[in-house]
């Protein structure tokens, strides 16, 4: 256990050394910050945008609060899982290359313990970037828009964070798995826009979808509670995150590959 | 327009561009090499709203 913490700090280390610890979280500020504003805006940016003619008027309803956190995962789902896919898409494959997993590893250190320490690290400065967002984002929406319940937004925020869970713990399967970061980040990726995109298409089949989380996060914002399944997906995201980790760190032949 | 913008509500905004701007310019002039040259980084870093310096840390910095 006391290695798993020293191989635990070392990644904080050097999560620090090349800024991801603060710059993961403020850019999910940023977009929790953002969407408030323009959704509060957009009735007077389309005024300014848009030649109309003169006389036109435009109608737009100030979305309700929920609606606008509804938004903001939106966005965290879209521009969120990119950053958040490209950032930890080297985890573990880029120390492979420089040959840093291979110093680490001839000490007394096992592949798992090694393996773990990525994931969780990653795990928490994610889960910390998105509640981070979403704190800031409901602030703006209640000065702006109207209140929300607090304890909806950390119902919600845990939901999703588990669909963000399965999806970086995927990343660093990949990592482990793959020589090539670019790949790693492409198949996340799809799998994360495949499974966002067939869901709502083929909702019969799509029960057990992990996408469903997402769904079940932002009807919570828009109608105050949890629609269409919610256990069934819960159950197996949780199993193919654990299998997806117990793949990446029973892996010990990816270092015959070093060389 | 611009008078009615609410400064107290933009300047958080404008304020994390400016720290993720500085944070990545420290960051690619400490780094020996990037993805293309470095001039080419600081005029995305600088120029390029919001996007300038998450483009910089996610393809930019080279992972070696």
């Amino acid at each position: 256990m006391k290695k798993w913490f020293v191989l635990f700090r070392k990644e904080w280390l050097e999560m620090s050394r090349n800024y991801k610890v603060i710059w993961i979280p403020l850019v999910f500020v940023l977009f929790g910050l953002l969407q408030p504003v323009t959704s509060y805006y957009m009735p007077e940016i389309l005024k300014n945008a848009s030649n109309l003619p003169k006389g036109a008027v435009i109608k737009i309803p100030i979305p309700s609060s929920g609606e606008v956190l509804a938004q903001t995962l939106g966005q965290f789902n879209q521009m969120g899982i990119l950053v958040l896919v490209l950032a930890f898409m080297g985890i573990v494959s880029s120390e492979q290359r420089s040959g840093m997993m291979k110093a680490i590893l001839v000490k007394p250190v096992g592949y798992s313990s090694y393996i773990t320490a990525k994931w969780m690290s990653a795990v928490l400065l994610s889960g910390g970037a998105i509640f981070l967002g979403m704190l800031a984002s409901w602030y703006y929406t209640i000065l702006l828009i109207g209140d929300f319940p607090f304890m909806d937004i950390v119902k919600g925020i845990s939901l999703y964070f588990i669909w963000i869970l399965f999806l970086i713990t995927f990343t660093v399967f990949l990592s482990s798995f793959l020589k090539s970061s670019g790949l790693v980040a492409a198949f996340t990726l799809l799998l994360s826009i495949l499974l966002t995109l067939l869901t709502p298409l083929l909702k019969k089949w799509m029960e057990w979808s992990p996408a469903q989380l997402t769904n079940a996060a932002a009807s919570l914002f828009t109608a105050g509670k949890i629609e269409g399944p919610f256990l069934i997906p819960l159950i197996t995201t949780v199993i193919l995150t654990a299998l997806f980790l117990y793949l990446a760190g029973t892996r010990k032949s990816s270092l015959s590959r070093l060389g | 327009m611009i008078s009615q913008i609410n400064w107290a509500l933009v300047a958080p905004i404008i304020a994390i561009q400016v720290i993720l701007m500085i944070i990545a310019l420290v960051d690619l002039f400490k780094t020996e090499k990037t993805n293309g040259p470095k001039w080419m980084w600081v005029l995305i870093i600088l120029f390029i709203n919001i996007l300038g310096p998450i483009l910089y840390f996610v393809i930019g910095k080279k992972h070696a």
